[in-house]
């Protein structure tokens, strides 16, 4: 596809090539036959007149080879221009020519048009070279019969005045083209400007900058283009800006609740545990009560929670503090300490992840929380995996999996994939996992195993290898949490209690 | 236990359900529903730990823990909102031993409770008596540190993070470590309580805190005694 620009010079160009041919077609012709016709005219009066009334005048007894050659007749003809003269005898010697420079059977050259004329007693003339020279020649008898004279004019003048002539029109269409490419350059320019702001704006709000508008000015077709563009621009931005403020009001109000929940659920929270010291000296149905209201103020506190930390994300007051980390390390400490139940499979060697052992806490807790709510007494997998460019953490039950279409919506807020909420799950464990996962610079994904249950694995960018030093956080509080057998690729899982 | 525990709590429902925690775990609890009259009956009964909310209405909680290590090392622990950053750290520079995030369970109180506690209980018997720490002199039984014959005023919680590091000169111990001994957390303590009394540690007892030469840092990993000489 060609731009406009070289469509433009194109044109332009071709349309002034064009003109500048036919111009200095027509000047070159035009001045072409005026020198000709000049010159030939004046040749043909001085021949008919040396032919005419010279000839006759000094050998009016006719003309011979000796005769001439002595009547002067050559100089003659010279004091009235620039001639020379070569006389066919028809004798079968060669010609006499007035110039040693001048071969005398040059006039076998001479077109056989020109010779016929003269042998019928015409005066006929022809244009070309004689002796390498440019020039015309003329020929005729004299009217009393006698020799062929040819006289041989310079035709060097016209030569180089039309070699000028075709060297000026040359320079002047190249003058012309180069003008007509700078001239469409600057039309180009004049219409691509407002394009190009019209294309930069655009670009510009479609990065995301709201606030791109193309510069309006002027009465032309690009005016009105910029004025609807800046008017869509506007309403755009008025939209989003719209959006944006209902989003963040509805943000600020779920904080806002949250945040006033607390005081309340604070007291709750104590009352309940409280409650569920006393709870073996209650009667029965209170009893049962009790546990009920304990595992609900529970319930609501974990939901509070999450509340409360993803709109911590929302207010993006969230800041990753990356520092290396020992994913096996990690891993195995969130586990024995969450679901020691799980089965452990990890790599031999420690995989070192840019990350944040509180965070990487809170998205396998999350992660396990899941597995153990969503497969209730299923085994629950664990597994660490490293690649080149990333470690990974799948956590995999045996339950019934998720439907195909509700994998994508797993990471959502208060997404349902299963109709039966779990207690102690507030919905939005996932959603949570997924926001600290992309806070450290990876991501969640969910798949159904090929045997049945779910599979969520988190995915970390990795680290180079760091020497082995003491600088790792090991994400182990204390040496006697780690494992007694850290070459064992599997963990025994322990008894299920 | 005996130990005396005022709770400063503007919250009816939480003040009093907190000193039925409380007093069910075995304390003695005396309660202020704000900043001014938390501070007047502290001054007036020395209890053993405060346990401080943050916000609080007539002087905030911050204020009264400023205030409360002007003149003592009583262990304060502060009740914070959960996910308050701001207020966990201006809350542990203002000099609070450990904090604990609202909501809590009770138990979970008691136990941080009776965690700073411990660390006002004397130290090991059957430890050495005193150390010296490079200008320091480190009385363990008596649970204090001197300067050329001054002593320097540590809280509890500064007094054992430092003879955790002084008996170890030369040994990297990690936020997690410190965690665990000092504060006993056993998982996932929060490592600015480390960094910040680390901080309130080294203005106490180096002669520039700027450039440690007691208690140095380890990048990425923790905290070290400097070996001597």
């Amino acid at each position: 596809m060609r731009g406009i620009r070289t469509r433009l010079a194109l044109a332009l160009v071709a349309l002034v090539a064009l003109t500048v041919t036919a111009i200095g077609m027509g000047t070159y012709l035009f001045v072409d036959a005026r020198l000709r016709d000049g010159l030939l005219a004046d040749a043909e009066r001085q021949a008919q007149f040396n032919l005419s009334v010279l000839v006759p005048e000094r050998l009016p007894g006719g003309v011979t080879r000796t005769t001439y050659e002595a009547s002067g007749l050559n100089d003659a003809f010279r004091l009235r221009g620039d001639v020379e003269t070569i006389v066919d005898y028809r004798d079968g010697q060669l010609p006499g020519t007035s110039n040693v420079g001048l071969p005398p059977d040059v006039i076998q050259g001479f077109p056989r048009a020109l010779l016929d004329a003269v042998a019928a007693g015409r005066l006929a003339f022809s244009w070309q070279a004689v002796a390498g020279r440019p020039s015309l020649v003329l020929g005729g008898r004299s009217p009393g019969g006698g020799p062929d004279f040819y006289f041989v004019f310079p035709a060097t003048s016209i030569e180089a005045a039309l070699e000028q002539l075709r060297l000026g029109l040359i320079v002047a269409a190249l003058v012309a083209i180069v003008l007509a490419l700078a001239t469409a350059g600057l039309i180009a320019r004049g219409i691509l400007r407002p394009v190009s702001s019209g294309s930069a704006a655009a670009a510009r709000i479609a990065g995301g900058d709201l606030s791109a508008r193309v510069p309006a000015g002027g009465a032309d077709e690009f005016a009105r283009f910029a004025a609807e563009f800046n008017r869509m621009a506007d309403s755009l931005a008025s939209t989003v800006a719209r959006l944006e403020r209902s989003e963040s009001q509805n943000r600020r109000f779920v904080a806002d609740v949250s945040h006033e929940l607390r005081t309340p659920l604070t007291a709750l929270v104590a009352e309940a545990s409280i409650i569920e010291a006393g709870l073996a000296g209650l009667p029965a149905d209170a009893r049962r009560a009790g546990e009920l209201l304990v595992a609900d103020v529970r319930r609501l506190r974990v939901l509070v929670d999450d509340l409360m930390e993803l709109s911590r994300f929302d207010a993006r007051a969230e800041r990753a503090e990356l520092q290396p980390v020992d994913l096996v390390a990690t891993v195995r400490s969130i586990v024995n300490s969450r679901l020691p139940d799980a089965a452990l499979q990890v790599p031999d060697e420690p995989v070192v992840v840019a990350g944040d052992v509180r965070r990487l806490d809170r998205i396998i807790g999350n992660l396990l929380d899941n597995a153990r709510s969503h497969a209730p007494g299923t085994d629950v997998e664990v597994m660490v995996t490293r690649n080149t460019s990333a470690a990974t953490v799948e956590v995999a039950d045996r339950g019934p999996g998720v439907p195909t279409d509700a994998l994508a919506h797993l990471f959502e807020r208060f997404y349902k994939a299963d109709v039966s909420r779990h207690e102690g799950s507030s919905g939005l464990g996932l959603a949570i996992a997924a926001e600290h996962a992309a806070l450290l610079g990876g991501g969640l994904a969910a798949e159904n195993r090929p045997a049945g249950g779910l599979a969520v694995t988190l995915r970390l960018p990795v680290n180079e290898p760091l020497p082995a030093s003491d600088g790792l956080d090991m994400g182990e509080p204390d040496a006697d949490h780690g494992s007694s057998a850290p070459s064992a690729p599997t963990e025994p899982a322990r008894p299920k209690t | 236990m005996d130990a005396r525990i005022l709770l400063i709590e503007d919250d009816p429902s939480i003040r009093e359900v907190t000193a039925i925690g409380l007093r069910n775990a075995g304390f003695e609890v005396d309660t202020a529903p704000d900043g001014a009259a938390g501070l007047e009956k502290w001054r007036r009964s020395q209890p053993d730990l405060v346990l401080l909310d943050v916000m609080l209405p007539r002087m905030d909680g911050l204020e009264v823990c400023r205030e409360i290590r002007r003149e003592s090392t009583t262990p304060v622990v502060m009740l914070t909102a959960r996910g308050d950053t701001i207020d966990v750290v201006v809350g542990l520079e203002a000099g609070a031993d450990d904090y604990v995030k609202k909501p809590f369970e009770m138990p979970e109180l008691v136990a941080r409770v009776r965690a700073a506690l411990r660390r006002t209980r004397g130290g090991d018997p059957t430890g050495p008596a005193a150390t010296i720490f490079g200008p320091l002199a480190i009385d363990l039984a008596g649970r204090t540190v001197s300067r050329d014959g001054a002593e320097i005023p540590l809280t509890r919680t500064e007094f054992d993070l430092l003879t955790e590091l002084a008996q170890r000169p030369g040994q990297v111990l990690t936020r997690d470590q410190l965690l665990d001994r000092v504060w006993g957390y056993d998982y996932l303590g929060d490592s600015r309580l480390v960094d910040v009394a680390i901080g309130r540690l080294r203005s106490k007892i180096e002669e520039d805190a700027v450039n440690p030469r007691l208690i140095l840092t380890v990048r990425g990993s923790g905290y070290k005694a400097a070996r001597p000489g």
